[in-house]
């Protein structure tokens, strides 16, 4: 197992390499921040501009490759990702805007993971029910609304929901009130800042999860050995928990691979609309800014993400799934 | 299955005339009858093709169009001059939606038709050669997937001073970012599919008789997973629109003066309270592509799906199983 990782992790890494390396060359190629440093006032001459940019280490001079090989070896040797065209470092910025991310999303991956998949159970165990119409036709219509989209109108409802009690009770942008007081009411004031954004990327999130974990499960229902734990005195309800369930959440662990990115990428549109400063949002913000060198770290990051979720996925499914046998 | 295909015309006409109890429904004709009585899968095709219809002839029922500004009528709601009323430029809403309607089905179409197919070839090619080909290409599929779209669409669609940008329009531009970034899942999963057809008797027989791999893809795997491509050409529309209303809305992807639903639908999140019609009425327009998709979607499945529990007559019909 430990060896299977290891190699698992060793072709990750070097594919992480390749797309930052072919990240880097098209950033480095297409985005000039010299180009908005001039419209500065007073308007610096071409050399001050070009002479700021090399102490940064982002001398426009210099070809593709030479920055390239530059860049590459201070992050082999110092773990140094440069810095930005306004002066920040790459290294200490991110830090801090990985943290914010994490904080945002993490609760919302698990209760979408967990509502879409016991949701999925529920509605395969009352097929063409009433329950099963009303989930199942809900996540149809999250997946025909674009994300940005469902967050803007979660977050209209906030707003209204505020405006008709005529009190704040939910803070729609921003990630805390500043200057709290710490204790309970900086607690509750975290709260209010988490709700609507969590609750907006779950509401939009657990649809496909739902609509996959029934899929699989209806597949098996009727699968000789359930219909054998059937025989040998299980209940309905133990022989899909026990039998069909495990076999049934194998695609759906799959699929986790590659949600995580996808939920990663939707954390663009969530940062931007609900204005917390977390990783996607800097992306964005890093490419208006022609700033080379915070693109490649957020596409590296986004690479890192979804090796990890792929490594997640193989993993849960030798746990779950006793056929597979890794070597 | 592959009988099935070969029966002439001629036959088919004449069994299906008969209506005696073995006869032999062609496999198009079964989908087709299919389709057809999943109703709301009709109602789909319909309000989808009136959308189509409407983008293009839309344009001349009103005598705006989406460069004339209007200047006594700067953000009015609807009224009798103007359908939809007008944005904040006093530029008709109903002559901008018309318009972008037509980009977003555009870019939806050529982006779903086009990934499918190259998702589809290069699927295909992996299973068929296996081994080391297999595995470079897989390599570089996966490389593919970890390569966040959204940054490259950004940086494609913005970058300065690029020579490819100055050529292009904005859409155009995005329609070939959506093509790279959007076929390496469904290639995956025809991939594993193809694998396993690579083991059937005719695959083998083809071989043996010395027909060349790209015939043998193109003749005996393609045709094998094409209910599955008819699926995933419907579902890569409604992502290509979904995905130009999601990177338009954070106002990367399309830039004016090009106009389509994501670009009309972000601009006015700022004015939902001042021009309530410039949200809705785009909004309203998306779902209803998006939503004829998906009720489309359902019914293909049905359709396609040999082992549709939604057979009636046509089952019956036909004493020969079709479909495998």
């Amino acid at each position: 197992m430990l060896r299977y990782l290891a190699k698992r992790g060793i072709t990750y890494v070097f594919m992480i390499f390749l797309t930052t390396s072919a990240g880097y060359f098209l950033a480095v190629s297409s985005l000039k921040p010299a180009l908005l440093e001039q419209e500065r006032i007073p308007r610096p001459t071409p050399e001050q501009v070009a002479n700021s940019m090399r102490l940064k280490g982002l001398d426009p001079d210099l070809s593709p490759w030479e920055r390239y090989v530059e860049w590459l070896t201070a992050i082999v040797t110092r773990w140094d990702w440069g810095r930005s065209p306004n002066g920040a470092f790459i290294n200490a910025e991110f830090g801090e805007r990985v943290w914010i991310s994490t904080r945002l999303f993490l609760a919302a991956i698990i209760l979408t993971l967990v509502i879409g998949v016991a949701l999925g159970v529920y509605s395969a165990a009352r097929q063409y029910k009433f329950q099963d119409r009303v989930i199942t036709s809900y996540s149809y219509l999250a997946y025909i609304v674009p994300a940005p989209i469902a967050y803007f109108l979660v977050q209209l409802g906030a707003i209204n929901i505020n405006e008709t009690v005529g009190k704040r009770i939910f803070f729609v942008t921003g990630i805390s009130t500043p200057g709290m007081a710490a204790g309970w009411a900086q607690f509750v004031d975290m709260l209010a800042h988490y709700a609507v954004p969590t609750i907006a990327i779950t509401l939009v999130g657990w649809g496909s999860y739902q609509i996959a974990q029934r899929q699989y499960l209806l597949d098996n229902v009727n699968a000789d050995f359930v219909r054998t734990a059937r025989a040998k005195g299980l209940t309905r309800n133990q022989a899909i928990s026990r039998h069909a369930l495990r076999v049934s959440f194998i695609p759906v662990a799959q699929s986790i691979a590659f949600t995580i990115p996808a939920i990663f990428a939707g954390g663009f549109f969530a940062e931007k609309i609900f204005a917390w400063p977390g990783v996607g949002s800097w992306s964005i913000d890093a490419i208006s800014l022609q700033d080379v060198n915070a693109a490649t770290a957020t596409l590296a990051y986004g690479s890192v993400i979804f090796a990890i979720g792929a490594i997640l996925a193989d993993f849960a499914t030798t746990l779950v799934d006793p056929r597979v046998r890794v070597q | 299955m592959t009988n099935l295909n070969t029966v002439d015309a001629a036959a088919v006409a004449q069994d299906a005339h008969l209506e005696s109890a073995d006869a032999v429904i062609a496999k198009s004709t079964i989908i087709f009858r299919r389709f057809m009585r999943n109703k709301t899968a009709v109602a789909g095709l319909a309000i989808f093709l009136a959308l189509t219809l409407f983008s293009f002839v839309g344009g001349f029922f009103t005598p705006w169009n989406k460069e004339t500004i209007d200047p006594f009528n700067i953000g009015m709601p609807p009224s009798g001059d103007h359908f939809l009323g007008t944005s904040q430029a006093g530029i008709d809403l109903y002559a901008m939606t018309v318009e972008g309607t037509r980009i977003s089905i555009l870019i939806g179409l050529i982006v779903g038709l086009v990934s499918v197919l190259i998702a589809a070839v290069y699927g295909c090619t992996m299973a068929y050669f296996g081994g080391k080909v297999d595995k470079v290409m897989l390599f570089v599929l996966e490389a593919l997937i970890m390569m966040p779209a959204l940054l490259v669409v950004a940086v494609a669609t913005s970058g300065g001073g690029d020579t490819l940008k100055k050529n292009l329009p904005s859409w155009l531009l995005l329609i070939i970012v959506l093509l790279v970034f959007s076929w390496m899942g469904t290639a995956r999963l025809i991939r594993s599919l193809s694998m396993s057809l690579m083991q059937r008797d005719f695959v083998k027989a083809a071989q043996y008789m010395g027909v060349p791999p790209r015939r043998i893809v193109w003749r005996h795997l393609v045709p094998n997973i094409g209910s599955l491509l008819v699926l995933d050409v419907t579902r890569g529309v409604t992502g290509a629109i979904l995905a130009e209303v999601a990177f338009s809305f954070i106002g990367i992807g399309i830039k004016l003066p090009d106009v389509s639903l994501g670009v009309l639908i972000g601009g006015a999140t700022s004015q939902v309270q001042t021009f309530p019609w410039m949200f809705w009425v785009p909004l309203t327009v998306m779902f209803l592509l998006t939503g004829s998709l998906a009720m489309m979607n359902d019914g293909l499945r049905d359709a396609f799906d040999p082992s549709s529990s939604s057979v009636g007559r046509a089952k019956k019909k036909s004493g020969q199983r079709t479909g495998k």
